[in-house]
C-alpha cells in the first residue's frame, strides 16, 4: 500500500490523540480524587489536578479500607474466591469441551444449543437455586459457597471457549498421535492440551476477573464482613451513600485495579493479539 | 377466465368479508367498552358545533368554526354529520387539553361519534385486505388501532384517506395512462392534509419512491411535471374542504402548524410525560389491553411488530413504497418531541402488511418442506459405536457438573417462578416447600393461587403460569424490554464503530509507537466493569461529580455542560450511559479488528489502489466486506453481553434511579435482592429469568440461520 499523505498522517494521529483522550479522562477523574489529600467527604470545587498531592489515601487503604477488615485480608479473600473459581471452571469444563470438540456423539448437537444458551443466560438467573443449594449445605455465607458460585458463573463460558481451542488444533496431529498407538488419553495430554493452552490460559483469566470484579452477587451470599472481597467493599461504600472521603475510594479502586491491569499490559505483547484472535478466521 | 381462477377470486372475496366482519366486530365491541378518553371530549364538541351549524343551515359558519384549530376540520365536520341522527343536547363544556376524561359524556353522542369512527377503521381493513388478506387481518387484530379508530379522536379518517392515497399511486405504477389513479391519490391526499397534518407523511413515501421509479425508468423530467401537478391538486382539495382557512388562508394555516411546534416543546403534558425518543417503540411493543379490560379480545401487537421486522426485505422486493411509508413514519416519529400514543396509527397500516409478508413466507416454506419428499442423508462417519463408547469418559464428569451447576438451576428457575417463593417463604422454600407444591400442582392436587404482587406469603404456594402474565405486561408497558434492546443495538453499534475504526487507524503504514497506542486503547478492557462504572461516576455523579462541579464553578456555556442534569431526561442518560458503556466495550471490538485486518490479503488491496479506487471506495468495496465476516462472531458475543450488561447499570441505576432504563438482568437482580427494594420477590426474579432465556433462545436460533454463529463464536 501506498504511504499516507501528510495531511492523512496529521488526521490520523488527531483522530488518536481524542481516542487517547476519552480512554484516558475517566482514568484521571478518579486519580485526581485519589491523590487528594484536602477531601475530607466529596468534592466541593473543580479541579484538574489534586488540590494537596499526597499518596496518604492509598496508605490508608492499605491499612484499613473497610470496616475494621484490614486490605490483605480483603486482596486473600478476592484471590482465593476467584483464583479459585477460575481453576474450578477450567478443571470442571476441559473434559467436556474436550469431549464436545473432539467425539461425535448422540445428543452432541443438541448439547452445544444448551451449552451456548448457559453461556447467554445473566448471572442471577443461577443464584435463586444456588442461594437454596448452598443454604441447606449450610456454606452459602463462607469463601467456599462463593467459590462454587463464581465458577459456576464462568463454566459455561470457559467450556465454549476452550471447545474452540481444542477445534482447532490440528486434527493430522492428532490421528498421527493415535496411529503410532497411543491412547485418547496419551493424544489430550501430550497434543491437544499444550496446543490450547493459550487459549485455556484466556478462559482462565476471564473466570478470574469475572470473579474479581463481580460484587453484587456477592452481596446477596456473604453477610459477614470476615468474607467480603475487595470489588464488594466497593460496591458497599457506595451504596451506603459515599460517606467516606473519595480520595479513599478512588484509591481504592486504583489499588484494585493495578494487578489486573498489569497482567493484561504483560499478556497483551505475548498472548492477546497473536493467539486470542488467531483461529476467528478459520472457523467463522 | 378459467373455473379455478373464479374460484381463487371467490375465495378471496371471502376472506376480504371475513376479515372486514372481525374488525368491524372487534371494533363495536370497543365502542361500547372503552371508558372516555383524554381529547374525545373536545372532538365531539367541534361535531357538536358542526351539527349545530348544519342543523341552522348556517353555512357561513363554517368560515369561523372549528374547535381546537391546531386541527383541520375535516373530521370533525363528519363527526358533526354523524350526530344529526340524535337529540340536540347543551355544548360540552370547554375544558383545558389536560382535564382528566369526563365520564359522564352524554352517552348517546358517544357512541354514534364513535360509530362513524369504527365504520371508517373497519373500511380501512376492507381496502387492506384488497391487498392482501393477511395484512388486512392483522390491522383488524391490532389492538393500538381498534382503540383509536374507536374512540372519538381524528385518527380513523386520515388513517383511511392516507391509505387510498398510497394505493392509488401504486395502481398507477401498473396502469399506461396514470392520470386517474393519480388524481384519486392526489385528491385523497388533500382529504388526509384536511383531517390531520400528521398523516400526509405517507406523501413524502411516495414522492421518494416516485423518484426512485422514475429514475429507474429514465424519466426524470416527466417525473417533476406530474409530481408538481400532483401536489397542487393535492393542496387545491385541501383548500377546498377546509372553509375554516378561507377568510384568511396564511394567517390560519401558520396558526395551526406553529401550534404543533410550540405544543411539541412547551406543552407542560408533554413535558410531564417526558417520554424518551423511543417511546413509539414502546407503543408498538405494548397493548393498551390492561388500560382497558375486556375491551379487546387478543393482543397481537407486540407478535406484528417483530413479525414485520422480518418481512420488510420481502415487501421492500414486492412493494417499495409501503415500506418507506413506514420508515418514513417511524423516522418522524423517533425525531418529533411529541409522542402519543395515537401517532402510530400513522404506521400500523404498513406494519400490518410487512408482518403478514412473514406470515406467507413461513407457510410457504412449512408448506414446501410438507411436501418435498423426506430424504434422510446416512452419514457413515455419524454414530460409530466405538466412538461413542470412547466419548464416555470424557462426557460423564464434564455432564455431571454441567447438568448439576447449570441445568438443575436453570430448571430450579422454571419451578420457582411456577411459585410465589420469596424471602418471607424462605425457610418453607428451604425444607422442599419449592418441589412440595410444584409436585401438587402438577399433579392436580393442588389448585393454583392468585396472590398479589409483591408476594408476601408465610409457605410457598402454587401460583402456575398466572404471574407471566403481568410480568410481561409490566415490562412491556414501562418500556424495560425496549430500552434493552436499544441499548443493546446501540451500544454494540458504537463500540463496533469506534473500535472497528481504532483497529484501522492503527493498521496504516507507518504509525509510531504502534504497540504504545494499543497497549493504551486496551486499558478500559482490563479495568474491572464495576471500576470502570465508578470512575465514569466521578465525571457524571450529580453534584460532586466533574462536570456538575465544573457548571457550578463556570456556569453554564463551557462545553458538554448540556450533560449537567442528565438525570432527569431519560434521552440524555441514555447518552451517558452509552458513553461509559463505549469507553467499556470498544477494545474488545478494537482487538477482534486488529486480528481480523491481519488476516486480510494485502495485494487485495493494492490492486485496488492500481485500479485507481480512493480511500473510501477502498475501504466500501474491499476492507468492510472482507473483514465483517471475521469480526460478526464479536459483535454477536458482545450483543449478548450488552443484552445482560449488569454492573454499570446497576451503580448508574444509583444515580438516575429510573428502573425503566436498565436492562432486564439488573431488573431481576433488584427483585431477588432480599435487602433491596422489592424485600426478595425470588418468584417474580425467576419468571423475568425465564422470559430472558426465551428472547435470548430466539436471538440466538434466528442469528443461527442469519451467520452460521454457534460455530464461529470462537472467543472471548
Amino acid at each position: 500500500m501506498r504511504k499516507p499523505s501528510i495531511t492523512q498522517q496529521i488526521f490520523t494521529y488527531v483522530a488518536l490523540l481524542l481516542i487517547a483522550l476519552f480512554v484516558i479522562l475517566p482514568i484521571w477523574s478518579i486519580s485526581r480524587l485519589a491523590f487528594d489529600g484536602s477531601l475530607k467527604s466529596r468534592p466541593v470545587e473543580f479541579r484538574f489536578t489534586p488540590k494537596e498531592f499526597t499518596v496518604t489515601p492509598f496508605l490508608n487503604v492499605l491499612d484499613r479500607p473497610y470496616q475494621s477488615v484490614t486490605f490483605t485480608n480483603l486482596l486473600r479473600n478476592s484471590m482465593t474466591v476467584s483464583f479459585g473459581a477460575s481453576l474450578g471452571a477450567i478443571i470442571l469444563g476441559l473434559s467436556l469441551a474436550y469431549a464436545f470438540a473432539h467425539f461425535r456423539f448422540p445428543g452432541r448437537k443438541v448439547g452445544l444449543f444448551l451449552m451456548l444458551l448457559t453461556a447467554m443466560l445473566p448471572p442471577i438467573a443461577f443464584s435463586t437455586p444456588l442461594y437454596v443449594v448452598l443454604s441447606i449445605l449450610k456454606i452459602r455465607t463462607t469463601l467456599l459457597g462463593l467459590l462454587i458460585v463464581y465458577a459456576i458463573f464462568a463454566m459455561p463460558f470457559c467450556i465454549w471457549n476452550m471447545r474452540a481451542a481444542f477445534q482447532s488444533v490440528p486434527k493430522e496431529l492428532e490421528e498421527a498421535a493415535y496411529l503410532d498407538g497411543a491412547s485418547n488419553f496419551m493424544t489430550f495430554i501430550n497434543i491437544s492440551l499444550p496446543l490450547a493452552i493459550p487459549s485455556i490460559a484466556i478462559s482462565a483469566l476471564i473466570a478470574f476477573l469475572m470473579g474479581y470484579s463481580e460484587f453484587a452477587i456477592g452481596w446477596l451470599f456473604i453477610d459477614k464482613s470476615q468474607n467480603v472481597t475487595l470489588a464488594m467493599s466497593i460496591y458497599s461504600i457506595l451504596a451506603s451513600g459515599a460517606a467516606q472521603p473519595w480520595s479513599l475510594i478512588g484509591s481504592l479502586a486504583l489499588i484494585m485495579s493495578a494487578p489486573v491491569v498489569i497482567i493484561f499490559i504483560v499478556l497483551q505483547r505475548t498472548l492477546l493479539d497473536q493467539l486470542l484472535f488467531a483461529n476467528a478466521g478459520e472457523t467463522a | 377466465m378459467s373455473k379455478s381462477s373464479y374460484k381463487a377470486i371467490l375465495i378471496r372475496s371471502l376472506l376480504v368479508l371475513f376479515v372486514t366482519a372481525i374488525a368491524l366486530t372487534l371494533r363495536w365491541r370497543a365502542v361500547q367498552m372503552l371508558p372516555v378518553d383524554y381529547d374525545e371530549d373536545d372532538y365531539l364538541r367541534a361535531g357538536q358545533e358542526f351539527a349545530q351549524l348544519i342543523r341552522t343551515k348556517d353555512w357561513s359558519g363554517f368560515l369561523e368554526t372549528n374547535y381546537r384549530t391546531e386541527h383541520p376540520p375535516l373530521a370533525k365536520i363528519l363527526y358533526g354529520f354523524s350526530l344529526l341522527s340524535v337529540p340536540e343536547v347543551p355544548l360540552i363544556q370547554d375544558k383545558p387539553t389536560t382535564a382528566t376524561p369526563d365520564q359522564t359524556l352524554p352517552k348517546d353522542l358517544i357512541l354514534i361519534a364513535r360509530l362513524v369512527g369504527a365504520i371508517q377503521g373497519s373500511i380501512t381493513v376492507f381496502l387492506l385486505a384488497l391487498v392482501n388478506p393477511i395484512g388486512g387481518g392483522l390491522l383488524a387484530l391490532h389492538t393500538f388501532t381498534i382503540k383509536y379508530v374507536s374512540q372519538v379522536m381524528l385518527e380513523a379518517l386520515p388513517a383511511l384517506t392516507g391509505l387510498i392515497t398510497v394505493m392509488a399511486y401504486v395502481q398507477s405504477k401498473k396502469e399506461k395512462t396514470k392520470f386517474g389513479s393519480l388524481t384519486i391519490s392526489a385528491i385523497f391526499l388533500g382529504l388526509t392534509a384536511a383531517s390531520k397534518y400528521l398523516y400526509c407523511l405517507v406523501a413524502i413515501a411516495i414522492l421518494i419512491d416516485w423518484f426512485l421509479y422514475s429514475k429507474e425508468q429514465n424519466d426524470l423530467s416527466r417525473f417533476i411535471r406530474h409530481a408538481v401537478g400532483w401536489g397542487i391538486l393535492a393542496i387545491a382539495i385541501f383548500f377546498t374542504v377546509d372553509p375554516y382557512i378561507w377568510p384568511n388562508p396564511i394567517g390560519r394555516i401558520k396558526e395551526s402548524v406553529l401550534y404543533h411546534a410550540a405544543y411539541s416543546s412547551g406543552a407542560s403534558e408533554v413535558q410531564g410525560a417526558n417520554f424518551p425518543f423511543w417511546q413509539p417503540f414502546v407503543w408498538l411493543n405494548m397493548t393498551p389491553m390492561s388500560w382497558h379490560e375486556g375491551a379487546f379480545v387478543v393482543a397481537p401487537d407486540l407478535l406484528i411488530t417483530i413479525l414485520a421486522a422480518f418481512g420488510i426485505k420481502r415487501l421492500w422486493r414486492k412493494e417499495r413504497v409501503y415500506v418507506l411509508w413506514l420508515a418514513v413514519a417511524i423516522f418522524f416519529l423517533l425525531i418529533w418531541p411529541t409522542k402519543w400514543p395515537q401517532y402510530i396509527l400513522t404506521l400500523t397500516v404498513p406494519l400490518s402488511l410487512a408482518a403478514a409478508e412473514t406470515i406467507s413466507l413461513v407457510v410457504k416454506k412449512a408448506t414446501e418442506s410438507w411436501n418435498k419428499p423426506r430424504l434422510r442423508i446416512v452419514t457413515s462417519i455419524s454414530l460409530n459405536r466405538q466412538a461413542v463408547f470412547q466419548s464416555v469418559p470424557w462426557l460423564a464428569p464434564g455432564l455431571v457438573a454441567f447438568a448439576l451447576f447449570t441445568l438443575f438451576p436453570l430448571i430450579f428457575q422454571i419451578a420457582i417462578s411456577l411459585t410465589d417463593f420469596n424471602s418471607i417463604s424462605i425457610m418453607d422454600g428451604l425444607n422442599g416447600g419449592v418441589w412440595r407444591e410444584i409436585w401438587g400442582g402438577l399433579t392436580g392436587k393442588i389448585k393454583p393461587v392468585y396472590p398479589e404482587f409483591p408476594f408476601r406469603s408465610k409457605e410457598v404456594q402454587f401460583t402456575g403460569i398466572s404471574s407471566y402474565l403481568p410480568i410481561f405486561t409490566w415490562i412491556t408497558t414501562d418500556g424495560i424490554l425496549v430500552f434493552n434492546v436499544i441499548w443493546t443495538i446501540l451500544s454494540v453499534g458504537l463500540q463496533t464503530i469506534l473500535g472497528v475504526g481504532t483497529a484501522l487507524l492503527l493498521w496504516k503504514k507507518g504509525i509510531r509507537f504502534r504497540r504504545g497506542w494499543q497497549t493504551l486503547f486496551i486499558l478500559p478492557w482490563a479495568i474491572p466493569e464495576t471500576i470502570g462504572a465508578l470512575m465514569w461516576m466521578t465525571i457524571f455523579a450529580s453534584p460532586f461529580g466533574w462536570l456538575s462541579l465544573a457548571v457550578q464553578d463556570y456556569g453554564n456555556n463551557i462545553p458538554f455542560a448540556f450533560l449537567n442534569g442528565w438525570e432527569s431526561s431519560p434521552n440524555r442518560t441514555l447518552l451517558i450511559l452509552l458513553i461509559a458503556g463505549l469507553w467499556y466495550g470498544f477494545p474488545f471490538m478494537m482487538l477482534a479488528a486488529t486480528a481480523g485486518l491481519k488476516q486480510l490479503p494485502f495485494d487485495v488491496f493494492d490492486a485496488a489502489a492500481l485500479d485507481g479506487a480512493d480511500a473510501g471506495q477502498i475501504f466500501r468495496h474491499v476492507t468492510l466486506p472482507l473483514l465483517s465476516p471475521l469480526i460478526l462472531p464479536a459483535i454477536i458475543l458482545r450483543g449478548i453481553f450488552s443484552f445482560n450488561q449488569f454492573y454499570l447499570l446497576q451503580i448508574f441505576g444509583f444515580l438516575h434511579g429510573n428502573y425503566a432504563m436498565t436492562t432486564l438482568a439488573t431488573l431481576s437482580y433488584n427483585l431477588f435482592n432480599p435487602s433491596g427494594f422489592a424485600n426478595g420477590q425470588f418468584a417474580i426474579s425467576a419468571a423475568l429469568n425465564i422470559i430472558t432465556v426465551l428472547i435470548l433462545i430466539g436471538f440466538v436460533i434466528s442469528f443461527n440461520r442469519l451467520s452460521k454463529a454457534d460455530e464461529g463464536v470462537t472467543y472471548a
